[in-house]
């Protein structure tokens, strides 16, 4: 089945493409669900802005709400996302893992792996679509909702040549530079501010000609799924993929292949700088090797730091001025949604402050701001020194199992309290910003209970990790229970007699106590952390028991 | 050497599911000795020495390393060993330096002096990222760590992979000097000559079983040499073939190739008593042949 380069990466890769489109394509049949049941003027009566971002008409139906809104932009956007992870990854990636020089040692040319690569982007963004595809036909037809007049094929077309567009620009940086970070982070720069750019600009009359200088209007200027495939649109992007093509093989002939080597981040050249060598050196040198806990923590930076920013700005401070803003929408809104499907963000009062940022902020990102912080920790602290063959060293010094995985703990924890610490910030700012009045006392403990959360899933990774050294096991086995207990937590209410079940998963402690009305629940957050400490001793005990893993 | 024991294995067995990695191994090693544990790849060499470190535990059968057990007093010994694992991987973030100091931290503290000694012995650059070295540089960091806390024991895997022979040489002269301080060093080895040049006593290993144990000065005897001997006239290879210690003979007009295991004396007393000699050369057989004489036996 390795015969080619091009079947060997496709292997590697069809997965992610499925995933994502399936993905997608559920959020489709649960979306187009919920539209069939509301009210559609609380999409209808968003500002201008939010509308055109989303590509939402004044006068939208379910279908055209459906399709634009989730297929139009998420889905464009996650099939660009794929296609441009597979272009970065394409040459530089190679030349990131060491396996360039192992391919070429074969008789095939450069021209021919880049070939293969494009192609391979080219077949699996058409996977993509085509699974988005037959969703798009099938899902109404379930549904029972008439899409008379949308144009499926020609949006789901127009999606997959984005998709290839980007896939395209990110394999030719990469074949330029040999750099799959750079390769990744110019492409999603450039789609996302095309992306913002063909949302917004069309509402400034002097602008509105600007949108042609960027990619993605070729995409959704022209509708197509009201009003078909526009091939004028397509020329240009056909154009633009050919041409990105060429220079990725020009690019890839003409410099030296790059060595496998690691990043070079700013402390490593303040650290050769005489003047900052010295406190540099002890802040990012002996003191980070001080503990193990300290080395743990210092890692999965980029992640702690993402997830932090967008805690503190994006879901805390700016969700106030929010709330001001589309409050009348709101308070419809709030009355359109079946009660159950608030109760299921932890309920609230949508037209209360509290009750808003209940639903926007702590009633789903909070717990997966945390979860993405502590299971990433948690899953690779030890399992990750398995695959990558350092445990064996770790534990050759005099310490005991036990410990490695008590300071794992700790740096679980110093990272949820760093998110914890950016998300109060975040909201006391967002409610001091917008004049609401909430309570400090109740953000902090909503906050408590969110640190909570994520802690006992982190330490849910860490005894799946513990227990199997698998890194993969511990991360999609506690996505999977997290997802599952979850909507257990939304939906057993629904049916009288199950209602009492909920009181047998975590979320319940979370979102049935209404702490940003009611503040702490210390009842709640004592099952909680009883719950961390027993998913940690078993960790302990787990890993106390099994061999080690040996990679290789 | 003393006659104390380092290192005690009785019965020890490891069995994956149904695959028998390591069986019913007995084996001591003397306090102050170098131990040599040659066999070839897949042998059991590694199963044996993550057993030893309580990385993985024994399916039966019981280990000691200075009167502990590997089990049960773990971190209690690896107070006393220095590791370095087959396969080699370190943190590639961290600087050598970095990593030196986070295991020097985790033991309790190291004597720099003695670190940047070993540092320049073996030419290793400490201040460069782990990830950026070559695995011959990355090596020289791992025998770092192991030799940095003056360990009663040293247990390495393969340590000798990726250094070019000036450093392979400074590297066996730190292992004589260990061993000349009354500490142990048991080292894991495919290359019979590496062995020879530094071990007291060899063991050999071959599909789980340990086949022999011998010093290396009887194992020096017993090999198998291959012996090339040049005549003026032609020869009768059965003639040749009955001396003690020829195990193979191949003729070639006035040129005979031998197998060959015996005393070098008896054979040159023979063969120039009855023929005239015109030329001899002689080297070791490979590895190879001396795993397939010592297996042959030992199923035999």
């Amino acid at each position: 089945m390795l015969a080619t380069v091009v079947t060997k990466t496709f292997l590697d890769r069809w997965k992610g493409a499925a995933i994502g489109a399936a993905a997608l394509a559920i959020m489709f049949f649960f979306g187009m669900a919920v539209y069939r049941d509301i009210d559609l003027a609380v999409y209808t009566d968003l500002p201008e802005a939010l509308r055109s971002l989303m590509n939402i008409p004044a006068d939208a139906d379910v279908g055209a709400l459906a399709y634009g809104a989730i297929y139009s932009s998420y889905g464009a956007l996650t099939l660009a996302a794929l296609a441009l992870s597979m272009g970065s990854a394409s040459i530089a990636g190679e030349e990131r893992n060491g396996t360039m020089g192992l391919l070429l040692g074969n008789p095939k040319s450069r021209t021919y792996i880049l070939v293969s690569k494009a192609a391979n982007i080219t077949i699996l963004s058409a996977l993509g679509a085509l699974i988005l595809w037959v969703a798009g036909i099938v899902v109404p037809d379930i549904l029972n909702v008439d899409v008379t007049g949308i144009q499926v094929g020609a949006l789901v077309f127009h999606m997959f040549v984005i998709a290839v567009f980007h896939g395209f620009l990110a394999m030719a940086i990469g074949a330029w530079t040999g750099k799959s970070s750079m390769a990744s982070g110019v492409t999603a720069g450039v789609m996302m501010i095309s992306f913002f750019a063909v949302g917004l600009l069309p509402l400034v009359d002097s602008l509105k000609n600007g949108v042609k200088a960027f990619p993605w209007y070729y995409y959704s200027g022209a509708n197509p799924h009201i009003n078909g495939i526009d091939w004028g649109h397509l020329v240009v992007l056909f154009v633009g993929i050919g041409l990105l093509a060429a220079l990725a093989v020009l690019g890839v002939n003409r410099r030296d292949l790059r060595s496998q080597t690691t990043r070079v981040s700013l402390v490593d050249r303040l650290r050769a700088y005489p003047l900052t060598k010295k406190i540099v050196d002890r802040l990012a040198g002996s003191a980070r090797v001080s503990r193990i806990w300290v080395k743990t923590a210092s890692e999965n930076q980029g992640i702690l730091i993402v997830v932090a920013y967008v805690m503190f700005l994006v879901m805390g401070l700016l969700i106030g001025p929010m709330y001001t803003f589309i409050d009348e929408a709101l308070v419809r809104l709030a009355d359109a949604f079946p009660e159950e499907l608030l109760a299921m963000f932890g309920g609230g009062d949508m037209s209360t402050p509290e009750g808003f940022y209940q639903v926007e902020t702590f009633g789903l990102m909070v717990p997966i701001a945390f979860m993405v912080v502590t299971v990433t920790i948690g899953a690779r602290a030890l399992a990750g020194e398995e695959a990558n063959r350092t445990m064996g060293l770790l534990l050759a010094n005099p310490i005991k199992r036990s410990t490695v995985v008590l300071e794992k703990t700790i740096a679980m924890i110093v990272q949820a309290a760093i998110v914890a610490i950016a998300l109060f910030a975040g909201v006391v700012g967002g409610s001091m910003l917008g004049g609401l009045g909430m309570s400090p006392l109740n953000i902090a403990a909503a906050t408590f209970l969110g640190t909570l959360i994520g802690l006992v899933f982190g330490a849910l990774a860490l005894a799946l990790s513990a227990g199997t050294g698998r890194t993969r096991v511990a991360i999609y086995g506690t996505i999977g229970t997290a997802l599952a207990l979850y909507v257990a937590n939304g939906f057993l209410p629904f049916s009288e007699g199950l209602e009492g079940l909920t009181k047998w998963g975590p979320f319940h402690y979370y979102l049935s106590s209404d702490p940003l009305l009611n503040g702490m629940n210390w009842g709640h957050a004592a099952v909680l952390l009883g719950l961390f400490v027993a998913l940690v001793a078993a960790a302990v005990m787990l890993f106390d028991r099994r061999d080690l893993r040996q990679s290789g | 050497m003393t006659d104390k024991i380092a290192i005690h294995a009785e019965g020890l067995t490891k069995h994956y599911g149904e695959f028998p990695a390591l069986v019913d191994l007995n084996l001591d090693v003397r306090a102050g000795e170098i131990f040599g544990f040659l066999g070839p790849n897949g042998a059991g060499k590694t199963t044996t020495i993550r057993t030893l470190l309580d990385e993985i535990r024994p399916t039966s059968g019981r280990a000691s390393i200075l009167g502990m057990d590997t089990h049960l007093q773990s971190v209690e010994i690896r107070d006393h060993i220095g590791y370095v694992p087959g396969d080699l991987a370190m943190y590639p973030n961290l600087t050598g330096k970095d990593t030196l100091t986070y295991f020097a931290n985790l033991r309790g503290g190291v004597d720099w002096g003695f670190v940047d000694s070993l540092a320049e012995r073996l030419g290793a650059d400490l201040s460069k990222k782990v990830g950026d070295l070559s695995s011959g540089n990355r090596q020289k960091v791992g025998l770092i760590q192991a030799f940095m806390s003056k360990p009663d024991v040293l247990i390495m895997d393969e340590p000798s992979s990726g250094l070019d022979p000036l450093v392979q040489r400074e590297f066996q002269t730190m292992m004589r000097e260990v061993a000349a301080d009354g500490r142990t060093v048991f080292l894991s080895s495919h290359t019979l000559s590496e062995v020879q040049r530094v071990a007291d006593r060899v063991g050999i290993i071959r599909h789980g079983l340990l086949i022999a144990v011998e010093g290396v000065a009887d194992l020096r005897s017993k090999a198998i040499r291959t012996v090339n001997l040049f005549f003026d006239e032609t020869v009768d290879g059965a003639e040749l073939a009955g001396l003690p210690g020829v195990r193979e003979v191949k003729v070639e007009n006035h040129h005979v190739t031998l197998s060959f295991d015996g005393q070098m004396e008896t054979l040159l007393k023979v063969v120039t008593q009855r023929y005239s000699l015109l030329d001899i050369t002689t080297h070791e057989a490979n590895l190879e042949e001396i795993f397939l004489t010592y297996y042959e036996e030992a199923s035999a």
